[in-house]
């Protein structure tokens, strides 16, 4: 169980402009949660400071009731797999490798055979076979983001941190992603949290949703009492049309009127 | 297994082979170099007992040279992975000034005939003490508050190693003259003019530096995906970090009080193994770039020899490495 605790976060010196502010929050166990929130409002700062890769100013995450700051950093590999926004790697690695580094904390990078089972069984999970050779700076983004993807997966931790995994991804790719997503919750049991801009697929797809706006939790709850024109447009700061369709909230964001007014004034 | 992977197998394998035969000729052009090549220049007759008393001193300088471009190639790797740089070397942030700093300030301050100066094994530790003391306070410092603030970090170097040059000029204008020279002696070890009083303790250490991070070659390919990804993997990276530097301080502190500087020996060894390698796995990296410094040193100086040039070798290694570090500074700023 992962446990966030009055966690404050700041990136300025002496915590002066905090990132996260007084974040409480029990991620849902073995179910898909998905993190929403305007750019900045902090979502990657959070999944970072739980993943122990930011330090908090305050407050302490728990997982299965230890801080993480005193799980070694070996251990906790082996529990928590993060999937960063931007991954800016600068060797030049081919999607094999790439993948098998995901089985690093299990193995020190000897690879027995379970673990080349995984990396097999990963890359065929993102859809990479034919392509474990080809250089990562040599596919399409979304390729690249798939390969990423599946190195998180060999991983094969109870607890996996998605930010963003969409992008980049078309749009067949995205519900091809958000349902593998799902599979693993509901075949392998494992728990995930998800940072989507797409409030459509954290409605289709998320167990629970989580909302944050300039670094606080604007809101939390289960896809009806947060898919709302009253909780969206207060997170976002945006007009909202909500719709039904097959018992599912929809999102229309865009609003043609306005934005032609708007265009038609700035000319 | 794919084609692909194959044929990079293949040209690895190829690389080492070749690397090995110019290696093996290079030992032997050495040793040619100092023997034969010589009693013919001098119109001498080399015989039995005259080689094996050439071959007592060539083996140690073969081995001292071995070691110290290993070591040295093994060690500017490794500070390039967890520095995230392809451009910097342990050696660019003024080691040899630190050396010479540290003898200026001992023989100053206990003049030439104290125990500290005399006494080889003493004095190498107490000078690779100060060189291990210095180094880590200060990549520790730079390095934690400014992550791959590169320019800081040669900037900080730069400075360093001229406060403390100028320094011991200064002291070793004011020091009588007697000390003055054993100082000048003792600080102008080059490969020509080894140390070879400390080579029992260089040695081992040598070898240690080098088997540790060899042995840890994993860890370092983990490193290379960056802190952020290293941790998520389960690399205590600040750990790590602290210990690789520890492990190259103590490399560099013996490589310079063993033979002297090398500043560019490093870098051009480890830049050319990665072109022809193009591999990221530091178990290639490792033995292709420790081969080729042992290579470029060995060969350079049987070269040396051969001509009777004036020029030791490092001169010409240093020129050939500063210019292909421009051309790798050019090109990297030219994106
Ligand atoms: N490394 C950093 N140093 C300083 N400030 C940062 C850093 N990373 C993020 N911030 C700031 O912290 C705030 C929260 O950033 P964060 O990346 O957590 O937002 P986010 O919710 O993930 O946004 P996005 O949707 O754009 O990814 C932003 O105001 C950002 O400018
Ligand atoms: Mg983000």
């Amino acid at each position: 169980m992962i446990e966030v605790k009055n966690l404050n976060q700041s990136y300025t010196k002496h915590g002066k402009k905090k990132t996260l502010e007084n974040i409480n929050l029990t991620v849902k166990e073995k179910a898909i949660t998905a993190l929403i929130g305007p750019n900045g409002a902090g979502k990657s700062t959070l999944l970072g400071v739980t993943a122990n890769l930011i330090k908090p100013l305050s407050g302490m995450v728990m997982i299965n009731g230890i801080d993480v700051r005193n799980i070694k950093t070996d251990e906790l590999a082996k529990k928590l797999a993060i999937l960063k926004q931007t991954h800016n790697i600068n060797i030049r690695i081919t999607v094999k490798d790439l993948v098998e580094f995901g089985r690093f904390p299990h193995c020190g990078g000897r690879l027995t055979d379970i673990d080349k089972q995984k990396v097999k069984e990963s890359l065929e999970y993102m859809n990479l076979v034919g392509m474990e050779e080809r250089y990562l700076d040599e596919l399409s983004g979304g390729q690249r983001q798939r390969a990423f993807i599946a190195m998180i997966l060999a991983q094969d931790t109870p607890y996996i941190f998605l930010d963003e995994p969409l992008n980049n991804l078309d749009i067949k790719s995205s519900v091809e992603m958000m349902k593998i997503i799902k599979s693993l919750v509901t075949e392998l049991d494992k728990t995930i949290v998800v940072v989507l801009h797409d409030i459509n697929f954290a409605s289709a797809y998320a167990d629970y949703i989580v909302a944050m706006k300039n670094g606080r939790i604007a809101g939390e709850g289960s896809m009806e009492e947060m898919i709302t024109k009253e909780v969206l447009d207060e997170v976002f700061d945006h007009d909202f049309n909500i719709v039904t369709h097959q018992g599912r909230n929809v999102c229309l964001y865009f609003d043609r009127t306005f934005n032609r007014r708007k265009i038609y004034e700035v000319i | 297994m794919h084609k692909q992977a194959i044929l990079r197998e293949k040209r690895t394998v190829i690389i080492f082979a070749i690397l090995a035969v110019l290696l093996v000729v290079s030992v032997l052009l050495y040793i040619y170099s100092r023997t034969y090549a010589k009693a013919l220049r001098l119109n001498i007759v080399m015989d039995k007992s005259a080689f094996s008393s050439i071959m007592g001193r060539t083996i140690p300088a073969l081995i001292g040279m071995g070691a110290a471009a290993v070591l040295i190639a093994v060690v500017s790797l490794a500070f390039q992975t967890i520095t995230g740089s392809r451009i910097l070397t342990p050696s660019m942030i003024g080691f040899d000034s630190v050396f010479v700093g540290t003898q200026t300030v001992l023989v100053f301050l206990f003049s030439s005939m104290s125990k500290a100066f005399t006494n080889p094994y003493l004095n190498y530790l107490i000078v690779a003490g100060t060189m291990v003391t210095v180094s880590m306070m200060m990549y520790g410092s730079i390095l934690r508050s400014n992550k791959n603030n590169l320019v800081f970090l040669l900037m900080f170097g730069l400075i360093l190693s001229g406060i403390v040059r100028s320094g011991s000029t200064y002291l070793q204008v004011i020091m009588d003259v007697n000390d003055f020279n054993q100082v000048r002696a003792a600080t102008s070890v080059t490969v020509n003019n080894m140390n070879t009083k400390i080579i029992f303790i260089a040695l081992p250490l040598m070898v240690a530096v080098i088997s540790i991070m060899l042995a840890r070659h994993k860890i370092y390919d983990v490193m290379s995906l960056g802190p952020d990804n290293a941790k998520s993997l389960g690399i205590p990276y600040e750990k790590e970090m602290k210990f690789s530097l520890f492990l190259i301080s103590v490399g560099m502190s013996v490589a310079t009080a063993l033979i002297g500087s090398l500043a560019f020996l490093g870098l051009l060894a480890v830049n050319i193994a990665r072109e022809l390698l193009k591999t990221y796995k530091h178990v290639y990296l490792f033995i292709g770039s420790a081969g080729l410094a042992a290579l470029a040193l060995i060969a350079g100086q049987a070269v040396v020899e051969l001509l009777q040039g004036a020029v030791p070798v490092t001169v010409i290694i240093d020129l050939i490495g500063c210019s292909y570090m421009f051309y790798l500074i050019l090109k990297e700023n030219r994106v």
